[in-house]
């Protein structure tokens, strides 16, 4: 595969003939599929797969971090739902027009790259991984705090409807839009990581000692690469207030970083396409379970499952199910070439 | 036909993904001393270290006296009698040289007790410093310390890696005088830069060359060969 | 000067249960170089069980043992299951961690319902003493009595036995204490479930002080556990007493004067504290793991 989404390029010279074909024919066949899929399917899944399509922007933007940086975010989702409280607080006090859509996007970017900024600049200080975790987490854990403590306009904890812009509120509409949202987010975080400073900050994940050692500014690198994160997570904020309507502070908590967190680890870290197959398999996977709610009650216990789910994957699955796949066509591969 | 105490045969390990030591071979028998030699990533260290299991051994076999060594933990194999003065001494910091000497204990005996006396002889600086944190023992004190710390027990092999690193000449020499002392009641295995140092202490030798024993013999004879000195142990080759 | 008083005793009484439960946090990453992300569920077990054992037996104190033991054998579970397979992956341990947080916390609330339960404080200590013509509350002066009895406790453990050599030793190099013969797993162990408990009794010190114990108390006394642990420095335990102190006498300062204010100035001291020190306090150089 010549295609550089993948990390590892070693699988180039393993894989057979046959297998190079298989990709992008699946890939192909899916995006067909997905743009079908409205006219087959009835508005509750339609509904689903915009989720995914949404929350995998922010999956693939918490992975810019984890994955490709070596950054360990716990107060990622401060960029989420801030995203998506500033829209909702637009929408909500000054109207639905387009021109207040464009405001709901800007004031998300502005307002993720203040953060950015911000975090970078305490988070990168502590020097290690841990520190930078912890703190980051106290950080997430402010905001959410000053959102739930700020009623006026945030409506606490018992969160905030609001409208969205009449032409995007038929779902089969916004499911296109978020499609294309998706698609161009992945290609332009793509060009992130591919350009130089993209390559500087995997030679920061590697070994930020020996980044150090080779002159970079480690720390001015991290800050771009947050800026870039947060910008990305903050547009999916916005695109998640036009998809669910309403804002609550559950969308700033530990948890919802985690979310991102789990998606990366069971799609696999380290690619971009990772979060997007994360996320569907975990928006499916809570689809699922809660649909089973009728059952048994033990079902409505999602976050349970969630943590469960985790903690086996971390222990079991570090590499994810892209990892796995990897691990696969590697071995498919080195058995056709030996017949 | 003597069976020695540790043999190594064909011994192969790894630091991560590197192949370091890739076959390493040799016997030390009860009472020698023997040296490791050879020039900078060699294997030396990283031979010792195997043998003490904080490298896992992925090929040969390590045997102390028959018992194979092979896959247990590092604490069981101290406790097996060896004693291990690792590169750059470690000693702990944040305990004085009374604490450092009572935590290599392993039981708290009259033998014991005369042992700790045997090693404040050998080593009168410590008897001074005895209740100085460890972090304020000049350098020499502190190699002073990792060796007198292998003493307490009753160690039969004791692996003492670059004990001259770092130490005025002078200083060097009295690490030698006190190995020739240990030698008397254990079996020392020497990993050593300074040729001298190697020389004065040692017994046999052998020398490693990229990760593989290529050649043994008796210190002696090699102190004369210098052509062998410059094969394996000088810069540049 | 009563005011003052009154806040040097609320601000000490604060210390004295962060300090509880981020002495067992730092422990913990000092020892293991492990950033315990299911503090805050053993500090909320801590305080579910101790109110849950109170109301069932009327004994406060068996409530405390009760928590203790918990807390302590949570730690031994989470040790010997969850954090030695991952024993030197830094990320694993911060997710596994994080993920075992969030499904005892869930744990606990599928046990003990989603809303707040009332939390007693024993008879002894239920009223108000007066010293030098000003009235206190007992309860924060039982509180303060605990924490130093636990930091001389931790001090003499640390400095004077041999677990304490042990674990001096074991900061600097693990390898080291094993090469000497002695298995630093069973050390680890000790030191989790150790860290467990203190925060354990932490969380079931801390309920009968607020009156009430609900789901979310993990989290947020974690933050604030991991702020004095940043602030006070990572792995030096003089570090986190100091940073306790700090941190409760200037929230008690904070909390009377101007409350919502609370959260936020925590965080600005952390974010002070590491523009001048990035090591922390009584941080060192290099021991960033």
């Amino acid at each position: 595969m010549n295609s550089p989404l993948f990390k590892l390029p070693n699988y180039k010279a393993l894989a057979s003939g046959k297998l190079d074909l298989l990709l992008p024919l699946a890939l192909t066949l899916l995006a067909a599929v997905l743009l079908v899929m409205p006219q087959l399917v009835g508005l509750v899944i339609v509904t689903l797969l915009t989720r995914i399509f949404v929350l995998s922007v922010f999956g693939m933007s918490y992975d810019l971090l984890r994955g490709y940086s070596g950054i360990i975010n716990l107060g990622h989702a401060l960029f989420f739902g801030g995203g998506t409280y500033i829209a909702g607080i637009v929408f909500a006090n000054f109207g639905v027009s387009p021109a207040m859509l464009l405001l709901a996007f800007v004031g998300a970017v502005l307002y993720s790259m203040a953060a950015a900024f911000l975090m970078g600049k305490i988070a990168f200080r502590g020097g290690s991984v841990v520190a930078c975790a912890m703190i980051t987490l106290a950080l997430g854990e402010i905001v959410r705090h000053l959102a739930e403590t700020w009623r006026s306009v945030t409506h606490g904890a018992d969160g905030l409807t609001f409208p969205i812009p009449i032409f995007l509120r038929d779902r089969v509409t916004f499911y296109y839009y978020a499609l294309v949202f998706m698609v161009v987010m992945m290609l332009l975080l793509r060009q992130f990581i591919l350009s130089p400073t993209g390559r500087v900050l995997m030679a920061i994940r590697e070994n930020e000692q020996r980044a150090i050692f080779l002159g970079y500014n480690t720390a001015a690198y991290k800050l771009v690469a947050l800026q870039v994160a947060g910008i990305a997570c903050g547009l999916s904020g916005v695109m998640f207030a036009l998809s669910s309507r309403f804002a609550n502070t559950d969308l700033l908590t530990v948890q919802q970083t985690l979310n991102a967190l789990l998606v990366t680890i069971v799609g696999g870290t380290g690619t971009l396409y990772g979060a997007i197959v994360g996320t569907a398999f975990v928006q499916l996977a809570q689809f699922y379970l809660l649909g089973l709610r009728a059952l048994h009650p033990i079902f409505e216990r999602w976050l349970l499952f969630f943590g469960a789910i985790y903690v086996f994957v971390v222990l079991f699955m570090p590499t994810g199910i892209v990892g796995l796949y990897f691990r696969l066509r590697d071995t498919w591969a080195r058995r056709a070439g030996r017949n | 036909m003597l069976r020695p105490v540790l043999n190594l045969e064909e011994v192969s390990s790894f630091i991560g993904p590197f192949h370091i030591v890739q076959g390493v071979s040799l016997a030390v028998y009860a009472g020698e001393a023997v040296v490791i030699l050879g020039r900078n990533g060699a294997g030396k260290t990283t031979t010792l270290r195997t043998i003490m299991g904080l490298l896992p051994l992925k090929g040969g076999k390590i045997e102390l006296g028959g018992t194979s060594l092979a896959g247990l933990p590092t604490h069981r194999i101290a406790r097996y009698g060896l004693g291990y003065v690792p590169e750059d001494c470690v000693v702990f910091n944040m305990l004085t040289v009374e604490e450092n000497l009572q935590l290599a204990m392993h039981v708290r005996d009259s033998e014991t007790r005369g042992r700790l006396a045997y090693a404040l002889d050998l080593f009168p600086d410590l008897k001074v410093a005895y209740r100085r944190f460890a972090a304020n023992l000049s350098g020499g004190q502190r190699q002073m310390l990792a060796i007198a710390r292998t003493l307490i027990n009753d160690n039969k092999i004791i692996l003492i890696d670059e004990p001259s690193k770092g130490l005025a000449p002078i200083i060097v020499d009295r690490v030698a005088e006190a190995l020739i002392e240990v030698k008397k009641r254990s079996t020392l295995i020497l990993v050593e830069q300074n040729f001298a140092l190697a020389c004065a202490v040692g017994d046999r030798y052998y020398i490693l060359d990229s990760g593989k024993s290529v050649k043994s013999g008796i210190v002696r004879e090699l102190e004369l060969d210098e052509e062998l000195q410059n094969k394996y142990l000088s810069v540049g080759a | 000067m009563d005011t003052f008083f009154i806040l040097l005793i609320n601000g000490l009484a604060d210390s004295a249960l962060i300090f509880l439960m981020a002495a067992g946090l730092s422990i913990i990453l000092g020892m293991m170089g492990i950033l315990n992300f299911a503090h805050g569920t053993m500090f909320l077990w801590g305080g579910y069980t101790s109110v849950w054992v109170f109301a069932q037996t009327g004994s406060f104190w068996l409530g405390l043992l009760a928590a203790v033991a918990v807390g302590g054998l949570m730690g031994l579970i989470f040790e010997r299951l969850f954090i030695r397979p991952v024993y030197g992956r830094v990320t694993a341990q911060i997710l596994i961690t994080l993920g075992l947080m969030i499904v005892f916390t869930d744990l606990a609330r599928l046990l003990w319902g989603a809303t707040a339960l009332p939390a007693l404080r024993p008879s002894l200590l239920d009223g108000m003493v007066v010293i030098l013509g000003i009235r206190i509350v007992e309860y924060r002066l039982f509180l303060i009595g605990v924490g130093l009895a636990v930091a001389v406790g931790i001090h003499l453990l640390i400095n004077r036995t041999r677990i304490g050599m042990v674990m001096r030793a074991g900061v600097q190099s693990p390898e080291m204490v094993r090469a000497l013969g002695i298995d630093i797993a069973k050390y680890f162990s000790f030191v989790f479930a150790g860290g467990a408990a203190l925060a354990a009794l932490g969380g079931a010190l801390y309920v009968p002080l607020v009156g009430s114990v609900w789901s979310g108390m993990g989290m947020d006394n974690q933050v604030l556990a991991f702020i004095v642990v940043v602030i006070g420095g990572m792995g030096s335990f003089v570090g986190t007493a100091m940073g306790s102190l700090f941190i409760g006498l200037t929230g008690a300062l904070v909390a009377w004067f101007f409350p919502p204010a609370a959260v936020v100035v925590n965080v600005l001291l952390m974010a002070l504290v590491l523009v001048f020190k990035p090591t922390g306090l009584f941080g060192w150089e290099g021991k960033s793991r």
